[in-house]
């Protein structure tokens, strides 16, 4: 960080917020709150003499809560930049009679307690984001009396105690009699690859190596004390990792596989007694240690909704930041233009969040350099002449690349090209059909329809595959040599969200039997949001159907990967049946329903354009 | 608009459900019974009728 903080093309705003992000790659303005600190840090000597005179004492959350800080503090040792900050929630104000005893004693003079917060707009091409994590709270796992017994404690609160900055000064005591433990142990994956609805199902990769290096540590500064590591898996994949394990069990460090049930204190000396099945022996065993680290999981960030909202990123199952593409694009967000890395991706070690980092910062520089960049071909564009202001495409655009439009003005929406990525979904839901797509149009699709459907149409499934993973399912199971029927006609659109009610319904007047529409899962959407669309718009269709008398099962939905090849096939082979189930007078019915349909619609359409040529 | 109650019908298999939906948090359906994911939301008036 000191580093970064005297980089001369580095601008390091400390104590900091976005408010907001507007714009797109190359023209992102982002506007910054800077919080007002109170003290100027340029004057600042870091004389602590400020400090001294504070009255106001606070747990310090630096240090877990171990020791106290004043309401004028240094965040830790190694701040940057290394200056005081006024805490102002917890100052008692500078009035004589309140207080005012850090200005009174600051030679320099440099508190002023009237600072305000500050906007600063910045102007940028790229973002990169590394907004962290924060720890799992153990607290839900009771059986480890984590909120009962003092000398239970997690992982974050050991790296304190042993720390020499920390508030023992690096002296290892336990809480409860200040005493230095003989005895410790550690459980692992707290809050990890849990199942039972307490903690998160993934791993949190660094836990496992953490506990390893404190073992060390221990091993290191207070040899002949007893450690012992409860576990279901030591994962110790990374370069050098498992030698560091092995010296780890070399030095005596007693790793038992199997996770405690229970953990009970003994009222006379403070102990904990650990009830475990060690899976190995398969004998229940009772273990007496002076202190307990729980080996806490890690989580996304609690206020990563927000940090969401401000790129529009959007978020795998686990609550992590979702990338561009999982392999070939890791540091890539769907956000042209914008970056991420570290922990906010994924739970990760300080190598990796640097290799991250560093790749992310390679990338950014690529655009820098380039000073322009290729815009995808696949864009939506506006009639201006069929919108009605109505602004559904601005709301449905999950990369914000619409500007949503002023119906007093009478100003249609203007597509950003640079930031429009093609998904169609704002096409599929204008209900004026004022958006079309350059390439995909349409025409296009409805020329497909039409030549599926235009010999004997009773006896063809009209599909609608996504581009990036029902089709790629498709090409799976053909390459796996999967079975399925030859009845299946392929209609590739770039996202299952382009999908507009029009095709579908178009595959019906011409005779289709029954419908697909398939797409990526949610959590692998290439379009950030635009699949949830899907789902939105055939809840609606369905309800059509219904209004109109046609069956809503001949209309169907499924979510298929492109590594689900075996889905593609078996739902293919699933819906066969179900195509021959579609008797002849039902097709004939709903064809001749949808024709009558389609005729009040163009009616509608023949008046609505001579009412627009009459103004 | 905030999460309500809702009936969730599977065109696949028939199966209906209750569950609850989030206009603002829209999640995946699977059919809990045959895994398809053709799970209709039923509108509210007909949901409340079934009941
Ligand atoms: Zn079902």
């Amino acid at each position: 960080m000191m580093d970064v903080g005297r980089h001369p093309k580095v601008e390091l705003m400390t104590f900091s917020e976005v408010e907001s992000i507007t714009g797109f790659v190359g023209n992102f303005n982002v506007r910054v709150r800077q919080k007002a600190r109170y003290v100027d840090a340029s004057e600042c000597t870091i004389c602590a003499e400020c400090a001294e005179v504070c009255p106001v004492a606070i747990p310090d959350a630096y240090q877990q809560g171990f020791s106290s800080r004043k309401a004028i503090y240094l965040p830790f040792p190694q701040a940057v930049p290394s200056a005081y900050v006024l805490d102002m929630e917890n100052c008692l104000g500078n009035n004589p009679i309140a207080c005012g005893k850090c200005a009174e004693v600051c030679e320099k003079k440099c508190i002023d307690y009237d600072d305000q917060d500050k906007f600063v707009d910045l102007e940028v091409g790229v973002i990169i984001a590394a907004t962290g994590m924060d720890v799992y709270d153990p607290t839900a796992y009771d059986e480890y009396g984590y909120t009962r017994y003092e000398n239970v404690i997690t992982s974050m609160e050991f790296e304190r105690l042993i720390c020499a900055g920390g508030p023992t000064d690096g002296h290892f005591i336990r809480p409860s009699d200040r005493k230095a433990p003989q005895s410790i142990g550690f459980i692992q994956c707290v809050g990890s690859r849990s199942r039972d609805g307490r903690g998160n199902p993934y791993c949190s990769n660094i836990c496992c190596m953490n506990t390893v290096k404190d073992t060390l540590l221990l091993c290191d500064h207070y040899p002949g004390i007893a450690t012992k590591v409860f576990y279901m898996d030591i994962r110790a994949f990374g370069k050098g990792f498992e030698d560091l394990y092995m010296r780890s069990r070399e030095e005596g460090v007693r790793y038992i596989r199997g996770i405690p049930g229970t953990v009970v204190e003994n009222p006379e000396n403070g102990n904990l007694v650990l009830t475990v099945e060690n899976t190995t022996t398969g004998q229940l065993e009772e273990h007496e240690l002076e202190m307990l680290v729980l080996s806490q999981g890690v989580i996304p960030r609690r206020d990563g909704d927000q940090i969401k909202h401000l790129l529009t990123l959007s978020t795998t199952s686990d609550g992590f930041i979702m990338e561009s593409h999982p392999k070939l694009k890791p540091v890539d967000a769907p956000t042209k233009g914008v970056f991420i890395a570290g922990c906010m991706e994924s739970p990760k070690d300080v190598k990796d969040s640097v290799t991250q980092a560093g790749a992310a910062a390679a990338r950014a520089s690529i655009l820098l350099n380039a000073g322009k960049t290729r815009i995808e071909a696949i864009t939506s564009q506006i009639n201006s002449e069929l919108c009605n202001f109505c602004g559904i495409c601005a709301k449905v655009c999950p990369y914000n690349a619409i500007l949503a439009p002023d119906r007093k003005a009478k100003k249609a929406p203007i597509i950003i090209q640079a930031a429009c990525a093609g998904c169609g979904a704002c096409a599929a839901e204008c209900p004026q059909d004022a958006i079309g797509m350059r390439h995909f149009t349409n025409d296009q699709i409805m020329a497909q329809v039409d030549a599926i459907l235009a010999v004997e149409p009773q006896k063809h499934l009209v599909t609608f595959a996504c581009n990036w993973c029902s089709y790629a399912g498709g090409d799976n199971a053909g390459t796996a040599r999967l079975q399925y029927p030859t009845s299946c006609r392929l209609i590739r659109t770039m996202c299952s969200g382009r999908v507009d009610e029009k095709f579908i319904m178009r595959a019906f007047r011409m005779g289709a039997p029954m419908v697909l529409v398939s797409g990526c899962h949610f959590a692998d959407c290439h379009y950030i949001s635009a699949v949830r669309w899907t789902q939105k718009r055939m809840d609606r269709i369905w309800s059509k159907l219904d209004r109109l008398g046609i069956r809503d099962d001949r209309l169907r939905l499924e979510w298929i990967s492109a590594a689900e090849g075996q889905k593609f096939a078996k739902v293919m082979r699933e819906l066969e049946d179900k195509v021959k189930s579609v008797t002849k007078e039902e097709i004939e019915f709903t064809m001749k329903v949808l024709a009558e349909e389609e005729a009040k619609a163009q009616e509608k359409k023949a008046k609505r354009q001579l009412e627009v040529t009459v103004l | 608009m905030t999460a309500r109650d809702t009936h969730f019908k599977c065109l696949n298999c028939g199966h209906e459900y209750d569950g609850v939906y989030d206009p603002d948090k829209v999640t995946e359906r699977t059919c809990p019974q045959c895994r398809s994911n053709s799970v209709r939301r039923l509108p509210e008036k007909k949901a409340t009728a079934k009941k």
